[in-house]
């Protein structure tokens, strides 16, 4: 006998029923119970009812007679149905739209979000019904971080969990277990970090979720939490916008960078709300950058090789001579073209 | 044993999807539950055998099929899906937000408006949407967000259109005529796949190296649907053809070097790290190549080294 249909049956009877339906009844009634022995049949009924109850289902126990020694179960139509939603054609979109997003595994409890969508498509529809519009052909591709690892600190996050993971982390190479009270997740450039106090360092460090080797668990599974509370003046932006050449080394100072007009439409929009841009007459630019790690933000200007000049300070324009020299002594002496 | 809840809960919502749609083809349901016909069927078979007891025929649930249409009766009490779990609803908002945050696609007023109705359908969610915005923060993709409304329009409508594209590869700015054919968002990006008339194929551009774009009034018909199947994906890594690039990496990339999508192999050498790529074109490895500065050795091609060489040349006179 196929648990799906035994499950199926049992929500169907459930929910049919006038009064509450005793055990009795219920072995002697749905297929599949009939064939074990009364143990084994408690055990199995005991199993279905909470599988039935996780996936959210209703399930209530009542008292069948006055005296209370025989119970029986249902489940209220009220508390099971979802009730019917009227959507518009613009919201049905996108709440397709969502599922697409959802089925790429994009942010955490995608899997989550996808049942729920499962639930509401008698009320969506599927695009073919709404003729097809264009904004239809979006996909999203699957996300690399795994969503259950995503959807497990999101949740440890929210209920203040601490967690544990081993690490791979990009300076010391070797995995490591941290233990880590989660603040918040950010998403950005494609990839998922997230922030919290780490009980290793004892400070607030972000974690790359692509680097967590092991899965995430919980670090006190037996108690009931919450384990931390998020410090008051905490706010995941302050943490979720730092560019690479932001990370604190050094001094801080400004450095101004002329771009071409080929590339600095490019850099205006990326970064023209963060920092100063200043626009050129033929279409060019200078950005005016807060840097605080001078090698990182070298790597990012080199990036636009001759679109790109450093004009201030004049160090930081030694610095970048330098950086060449060294690269043309690397290429070697194989003669000049 | 397959996950039996995750299939109950298709089955649930199957039915009364039927139930409201009498006559939904065979089709329509296999793209709407993500499963093949073949699963379909034995759904559809399954739900034949349940119902009320004591399941003679008079009990069960009825389903037809009648030339890839599906009809089902006797099953009003499974009229209505089952209700959110708490993480549902909490994971549809938390879809909601990022799809605004991502592409702003169709209008946040929709998808608003869209869990306004849910919201009260249901009443309040478990944890709270401020705790839920306060746990995670997606950036906006602000530039690519202002270009994908009018390509997303211009999808709709079938319109020709008429963009400003930087190439990065070839560090080239050139003006194209596209057909806008789908949108993709990966690694993220969003990325149009568009027919493209300069060189007559199917072509990938990034959205947020569109300059820019302007509709025209004209309208194309879309090729067949297997023509676009056969474009490259933006994410798969190039395997073969192009030119092959030998890199060596130093023991202080390395690591971050094998977390890099683009190398159809990394070996380790000690601690060093070498990387095959095939690269279509060199002009943008150049520009990759300068940011690593001495962390990294070209092994071949030599004409790659010789490039290099030429560009930090140039370079260098900028900076004397």
């Amino acid at each position: 006998m196929n648990k799906a249909e035994r499950l199926i049956n049992l929500i169907a009877m459930l929910l049919e029923a006038q009064r509450p339906v005793t055990l009795d009844r219920i072995r002697n009634s749905i297929p599949g119970y009939q064939q074990t022995t009364m143990a084994s049949f408690k055990r199995m009924f005991e199993r279905d009812k909470s599988d039935l109850r996780d996936m959210g289902v209703p399930i209530q126990v009542e008292q069948v007679d006055a005296f209370g020694e025989e119970v029986g179960y249902r489940i209220p139509k009220e508390e099971y149905y979802l009730p019917e939603i009227e959507f518009t054609t613009e919201e049905k979109v996108a709440l397709l739209l969502v599922n697409r997003l959802s089925s790429g595994e994009v942010v955490p409890l995608s899997r989550e979000a996808g049942a729920a969508l499962l639930k509401l498509s008698p009320d969506l529809g599927d695009g073919s019904r709404l003729g097809q519009p264009g904004s239809l052909h979006c996909k999203f591709a699957l996300q690399a971080e795994p969503v259950e690892d995503l959807t497990r600190l999101w949740e440890a996050a929210v209920r203040r969990r601490t967690v544990r993971f081993t690490y791979r982390s990009m300076g010391e190479g070797k995995e490591q277990e941290r233990q880590l009270d989660p603040y918040g997740l950010y998403f950005d450039r494609g990839a998922w970090y997230v922030v919290g106090y780490c009980h290793l360092r004892e400070e607030i460090r972000s974690f790359r979720v692509s680097r967590v080797e092991s899965g995430v668990e919980l670090a006190h599974p037996a108690v009931e939490g919450p384990d931390f509370k998020r410090p008051p003046g905490f706010k995941l932006e302050d943490y979720s916008r730092v560019l690479p050449w932001e990370f604190e080394e050094g001094a801080e100072y400004e450095a101004a960078v002329r771009f071409s007009p080929k590339i600095a439409w490019l850099v205006e929009r990326d970064l023209g709300e963060v920092y100063r841009f200043e626009p050129a007459e033929d279409g060019g630019g200078i950005l005016h950058v807060i840097v605080r790690n001078g090698e990182a933000f070298l790597n990012w200007v080199l990036s636009f090789a001759e679109d790109a000049e450093v004009l201030s300070p004049v160090a930081l324009r030694g610095k970048v001579g330098d950086r060449l020299l060294r690269i043309l002594d690397k290429l070697g002496g194989e003669g000049d073209a | 044993m397959p996950d039996p809840t995750g299939r109950i809960n298709r089955l649930l919502s199957l039915i009364p999807y039927v139930l409201k749609h009498q006559g939904v083809t065979l089709d329509e349901l296999s793209e709407v539950f993500e499963i093949s016909q073949e699963q379909l069927l034995k759904d559809l078979q399954l739900i034949f055998l349940c119902g009320q007891p004591d399941y003679t025929p008079a009990d069960l649930i009825e389903v037809d099929i009648d030339d890839d249409r599906v009809y089902i009766s006797m099953a009003d009490y499974f009229a209505r899906p089952l209700r959110f779990t708490p993480a549902e609803l909490s994971g549809l908002y938390l879809a909601c937000s990022a799809l605004v945050k991502l592409s702003g696609l169709p209008s946040s007023s929709a998808l608003m408006s869209a869990m306004g109705k849910i919201r009260d359908a249901l009443g309040v969610t478990p944890i709270s949407q401020d705790d839920i915005d306060k746990s995670v923060e997606i950036q906006t993709l602000a530039p690519e967000r202002a270009v994908l409304g009018e390509l997303s329009r211009s999808l709709d409508r079938r319109r020709v259109v008429e963009m400003e594209y930087y190439t990065y590869g070839r560090d080239d700015l050139t003006r194209r005529r596209v057909h806008p054919l789908s949108l993709q968002f990966g690694m993220g990006h969003w990325y149009l796949r568009a027919w493209d008339g300069r060189s007559g194929e199917v072509r990938v551009f990034r959205v947020d190296r569109i300059k820019d774009l302007k509709t025209t009034g004209e309208t194309f018909e879309p090729p067949p649907e297997e023509e676009e199947e056969k474009t490259p994906s933006p994410f798969s890594v190039t395997e073969s053809g192009g030119t092959e690039v030998h890199l060596r990496f130093s023991p202080a990339l390395a690591r971050w070097a094998k977390e890099q999508q683009i190398f159809s192999e990394a070996k380790e050498e000690g601690d060093y790290l070498v990387c095959t790529l095939h690269a279509d074109a060199l002009t943008w490895l150049e520009r990759e190549l300068l940011q690593y500065g001495t962390e990294v050795e070209i092994l071949s091609p030599p004409e790659l080294k010789e490039r290099l060489r030429h560009r930090v040349q140039n370079l260098l006179s900028i900076y004397s």
